[in-house]
């Protein structure tokens, strides 16, 4: 709603050419680095891992040194997300506990991390690249692909929590691109067709193969290498006969 | 002759203290006043306050007020009421009961005297918070 | 802060008598001293010793380097960037804060590529720095304020035509002390590092990243400690403002007065800020010795606790018991009266907020009408030395020796909420030094761990006689520190427990000079009141049944209607009205210690005074002149006539009283622990040992004065509602 008034506010200041609604800056991102009390996310829900995590758990902490357990931080609030889909504040509490740290020191670092979702994340993360390389592929169409199929804006949670639809920076696979994920999974070398059929694949939870869409293996260049495809020359190559 | 020796300025004297009451009068009124004149008496007001004029004396000061006995020293300027502040100022030569067209109405108020430094001046209450608040006993001990 | 610093660095050439000391202990710490290296600030040769950062080389020089998030006695961040000065040969500037100098390096604190740097470091601050300087209360005391006017750029390049607005952070609720404004917020972690290494609560922290990044709790939490106000001092912006002082009083338009706090017994230096008769604010003074740069909230923020609850005038309870307002001398005259025709049987009971030259007048008009009860509100046990030798009654090791203590042993105190500033000197030693601290009392919060011996008091019995665990450590400690809170001594075995821990002490062998049996007192007055020979407790009063009693100060319901005889008259003479005016038949008005300059000794035997900052309200008179004018109506008239005359009595009685800043150590102590012998330790009961403040939520509200303190009553409400939160 708030962002309607904004938006219009602001048209209406382009069009009319006088500043009609000040306001501050508007956030660039939609994370908010304060938590508020949610029927989902209160430190009433209890948290714990579970048995085979809590194993994982102990695993983490053994690879750490005594006296420099608080490292474990990191993984053991990934451990949380994955077993919750997202990361409330009672994990980070639980997390607290078990490295015996001040919550506060917790929630800087659940906070600094982009990839720690603190708030409720569908079943599927989708997070389409539009740094300039995919941008330049057409990671627009991409996006508006996925938009238009699961009616979503970016940021947005569908109802039915199944997915979670997020625009990012860079995730260094520049050479497939565009490209989203989802989930630990890269979906490479997309097109708009490709990525309907991902998103289906995914509403009828089948996993469809990660990895390039146009018959690539990996990285390697479509077709015939184009460089480098002679055999290397020998030591002396283009040297001065004098020498 | 009696100009001349200046007999005339005694009796005149005489004169003024005699239409003044009386010796003893006289000086009462020149220490409450600390003038003796005569004059004709105009009018007297609801307080009591006479107003007298004296053609003789110039402009300005052929008009003035005997306060009425019961302020004894204590008069000043704002006893003299609204009707007759005008004549006294020279603003009409008609005292107050023979003005046709001084308007009366029933909600004028009454006159009042300047209260300034006396108990029932105006005083508005403070809206400051006091600095200190002192302890209040309490009643049980 | 900074213009602290600046007086430091200037002062820097000739340095003071405490900064040598404090250079040469620190040195002394470093087994062997490394050889020192040369480097030029501004051209001009300087030797430091290895290790030492670009800023305290340049410090030594008197050349002022601008920072926002060093400081001294926090850890070093090196966030800001204010700090970048030029090094020669080096191709970028480099934080001056946290870079240790190298050999021979030239640091240039004024070239053109230092200054570019600061005006850019500035510009960037200033970027998202909102200007609203006029209603700000930092605006005057402001460190980006000077700073951008000394080393900011004079032209702005902040041309928003297209009004994209700054960046706007929503203010964040942190109890009733810390007000926060966290748009103004530069992020220089010095309150998060305050919080995390002197407060030991690691409530504040810094939330998300980039132009986004917060400093907050990130959940609604109060941040609570006894120490908080101190991030207020710290915050170089008008980020963190004082709540209570918000919106009174601009710092140009305020007067200052150098004085002490007394509402604990550490004695901390403040400064009052008064203006137009009032006391606006109360701030740390300076004091390496004795508070750093600290003050606990109770003495920060107590100050409205002395607008309220006031004795303005002399009262006497008419026939129908009720006090009413009567003039001097009135009241004098039938004060007099009554304690005429007691003769001596007159009692006399000081509180804890009584200064020193009261208690003397106090004492020297009883005596001249032939009485000794002189009596003050703590008990201190009478048996063995008692209080004969100084020694058994002070902090002898000293605030400042804390810090450099190897083993602390704490019996039946709480340091942290009845000197705040000690223990934060522990604390520090903890953290920096390895400090072990053993704590014999009820389980507490200390802010740091240490190792909990139970709250029997039998421990101390076996420590005493070397079967404790405890015990052996104490032997092989070097440095060893024995704390004994006042509050246990209040106990009927307290004389039982003080002969045992004097026998603990003698079994240590600590290094030359080294002081190990310390007490430690709640109250201000109570070391003066010892010194000039007063009874500690008041058994004497209640076996003497005098028929006038006068209560110095005295509100701790000490004594009670119930403990006088029928028809005894109560005099209160003090400045509040607490527990003691209502019991009083005559009420005389008092001083508060804002209000007067009088003399406290502090529980380490330091004499410090306070000087007034505002006159006493209404008809409240300084106390000793209360009782000299109430010594001449009784026809006894006490000597002295001006403040001369009765500080050069002071100096009489006792000498270190007029020492003013100076702590005199105490001796004696084999005498002390030879004379605890003779007590009988048997009669040490089983009752556990406890202490009166054990939380927070005790520790504000401890004297006429935080009682009658609004801001404090808030504190408490704060604690409580923090208790019912879930984080």
């Amino acid at each position: 709603m708030l962002t309607t008034i904004k938006t219009v506010g602001s048209c209406l200041r382009r069009t009319l050419g006088v500043r009609s609604l000040q306001t501050a800056s508007t956030l660039q991102h939609e994370a908010v680095f304060n938590h508020r009390d949610t029927p989902e996310d209160n430190p009433d829900i209890p948290f714990d891992f579970t048995p085979e995590n809590k194993k994982r758990a102990d695993a983490i902490l053994a690879i750490y040194p005594e006296g420099h357990k608080r490292a474990a931080m990191i993984p053991l609030l990934d451990l949380a997300q994955r077993q919750h889909g997202w990361l409330p504040i009672s994990a980070m509490h639980k997390v607290a506990e078990i490295l015996n740290l001040p919550r506060m020191r917790v929630y800087e670092v659940a906070t600094f991390y982009t990839m720690f979702m603190r708030k409720p994340t569908g079943k599927y993360h989708i997070q389409v690249c539009t740094t300039t390389p995919c941008w330049l592929r057409g990671s627009d169409e991409i996006l508006d692909t996925i938009k238009c199929n699961l009616k979503l804006e970016v940021g947005e949670t569908s109802s039915d929590g199944m997915f979670t639809l997020s625009e990012v920076e860079c995730l260094g696979a520049c050479v497939n691109a565009p490209m989203i994920q989802v989930n630990d999974d890269y979906y490479e070398d997309l097109t708009a067709k490709d990525t309907e059929e991902i998103l289906n694949d995914l509403k009828n939870n089948k996993k469809p193969k990660p990895g390039p869409r146009n018959g690539r293996f990996a990285a390697e260049p479509i077709g015939e290498p184009t460089c480098l495809a002679g055999e290397p020359p020998g030591p002396g190559f283009g040297v001065r006969s004098d020498l | 002759m009696a100009k001349f020796l200046g007999i005339d300025k005694v009796l005149s004297v005489l004169n003024i203290v005699k239409e003044n009451g009386g010796l003893r009068a006289s000086l009462y009124k020149m220490f409450r006043m600390d003038e003796l004149k005569v004059g004709t008496l105009v009018g007297t007001d609801k307080y009591g306050n006479k107003y007298y004029e004296n053609k003789r004396f110039f402009y300005g000061r052929n008009r003035w007020i005997e306060y009425a006995p019961y302020y004894h020293l204590d008069y000043d300027g704002s006893q003299v009421p609204a009707e007759w502040f005008g004549w006294l100022h020279y603003k009409t030569d008609l005292p107050p009961d023979q003005e046709p067209f001084r308007p009366k109405y029933k909600w004028m108020l009454d006159h009042t005297e300047n209260l300034s430094g006396t108990p029932g001046q105006y005083m508005p209450y403070s809206t400051t918070r006091p600095k200190i608040e002192p302890w209040i006993p309490t009643k049980r001990c | 802060m900074l213009r602290t610093t600046l007086l430091k660095a200037l002062t820097g050439s000739k340095l003071g008598p405490k900064h040598i000391t404090v250079l040469s202990r620190a040195a002394s710490d470093v087994a062997k001293k490394p050889e020192k290296i040369e480097v030029f600030i501004d051209d001009q040769p300087v030797l430091v010793e290895p290790g030492t950062t670009v800023l305290q080389a340049a410090a030594l020089v008197g050349v002022e380097i601008p920072r926002f998030c060093y400081h001294e006695r926090l850890a070093v961040a090196g966030n800001c960037r204010m700090c970048l000065v030029e090094v020669e040969k080096s191709p970028k500037p480099v934080a001056a804060c946290a870079m240790p100098v190298m050999k021979g390096w030239r640091i240039k604190t004024n070239s053109e590529m230092t200054k570019k740097a600061r005006e850019g470091v500035m510009e960037f601050l200033l970027v998202n720095h909102p200007l609203d300087c006029p209603i700000c209360d930092q605006g005057g005391e402001c460190d980006l304020q000077d700073q951008s006017m000394a080393f900011g750029s004079d032209r702005s390049r902040f041309t928003d035509i297209d009004f994209s607005g700054k960046r706007a952070v929503e203010d964040k609720d942190i109890g009733p002390l810390i007000k926060t404004i966290m748009t103004r917020c530069i992020h220089c972690t010095r309150c998060i590092r305050f919080a995390s290494e002197i407060a030991g609560v690691d409530d504040l922290g810094t939330t998300g990243r980039g132009s986004g990044m917060e400093i907050g709790t990130y959940v609604q939490k109060f941040f609570l400690s006894e120490l908080s106000g101190n991030v207020i001092d710290l915050c170089p912006v008008g980020a963190l403002t004082s709540k209570p002082y918000s919106f009174t009083a601009r710092p140009w338009e305020i007067r200052k007065i150098d004085s002490i706090d007394v509402l604990d017994a550490v004695g901390s230096n403040i400064v009052v800020s008064t203006r137009t008769g009032e006391v606006m604010r109360i701030m740390p003074r300076t004091n390496e010795e004795i508070n750093e740069e600290w003050l606990s909230d109770k003495a920060r923020f107590a100050y409205d606790g002395l607008k309220r609850q006031r004795l303005v005038t002399p009262m006497l309870k008419a026939t129908n018991g009720e006090l009413k307002p009567v003039d001097w001398e009135t009241a004098l005259l039938s004060v007099a009266k009554v304690m005429k025709n007691a003769g001596s049987s007159i009692g006399a009971i000081a509180g804890g907020l009584a200064d020193a030259e009261a208690l003397v007048a106090l004492k020297d008009l009883l005596n001249r009408l032939g009485s000794e009860n002189l009596c003050t509100e703590h008990t201190f046990p009478m048996d063995g030395s008692a209080t004969d030798l100084r020694s058994s009654y002070l902090l002898n090791n000293k605030i400042m020796g804390a810090e450099e203590a190897d083993f602390a042993l704490l019996i039946g105190t709480n340091p942290r909420f009845e000197a705040p500033l000690l223990n934060s000197r522990l604390r520090k030693a903890y953290v920096h030094k390895e400090l072990d601290v053993a704590l014999i009392g009820p389980k507490v919060n200390l802010t740091y761990g240490y190792n909990h011996l139970g709250d029997d008091p039998e421990v101390i019995s076996k420590i005493a006689s070397g079967s404790h665990p405890i015990a052996q450590k104490l032997k092989s400690a070097k440095k060893p520190l024995i704390i004994l809170g006042a509050d246990l001594l209040q106990r009927p075995d307290g004389a039982a427990i003080l002969s045992q821990v004097q026998k603990i002490a003698s079994l240590a062998s600590p290094a030359e000079g080294w002081k190990v049996f310390n007490i430690l007192h709640k109250v201000a007055s109570q070391v003066a009141a010892l010194d000039v020979g007063y009874t500690p407790g008041v058994d004497k009063i209640r076996e003497n049944n005098p028929k006038v009693i006068f209560l110095l100060g005295a509100d701790e319901c000490a004594i009670d209607r119930s403990d006088l005889p029928e028809g005894c008259f109560v005099v209160y003479q003090g400045h509040h009205g607490d527990h003691g005016a209502t019991i009083a038949d005559a009420v005389l008005p008092g001083a508060a210690y804002t209000e007067k300059q009088a003399t406290y000794v502090n529980t380490e035997g330091r004499a410090q005074q306070t000087l007034p900052a505002v006159s006493p309200p209404g008809n409240a008179r300084e106390d000793w002149k209360i009782i000299r004018a109430l010594s001449e109506i009784l026809g006894a008239p006490l000597p002295y006539d001006s403040l001369e005359d009765i500080r050069c009595r002071l100096h009489q009685v006792a000498p270190h009283l007029t020492r003013y800043g100076d702590a005199e150590s105490a001796n004696y102590f084999k005498q002390a622990q030879e004379l605890a012998k003779n007590i009988q330790s048997d009669k040490i009961s089983g009752s556990p040992i406890d202490v009166k403040i054990k939380e927070l939520k005790d520790f504000y509200m401890t004297d006429a004065i935080s009682r009658a303190s609004p801001t404090m009553a808030k504190c408490v409400q704060a604690v409580l509602k923090q208790e019912q939160s879930k984080y």
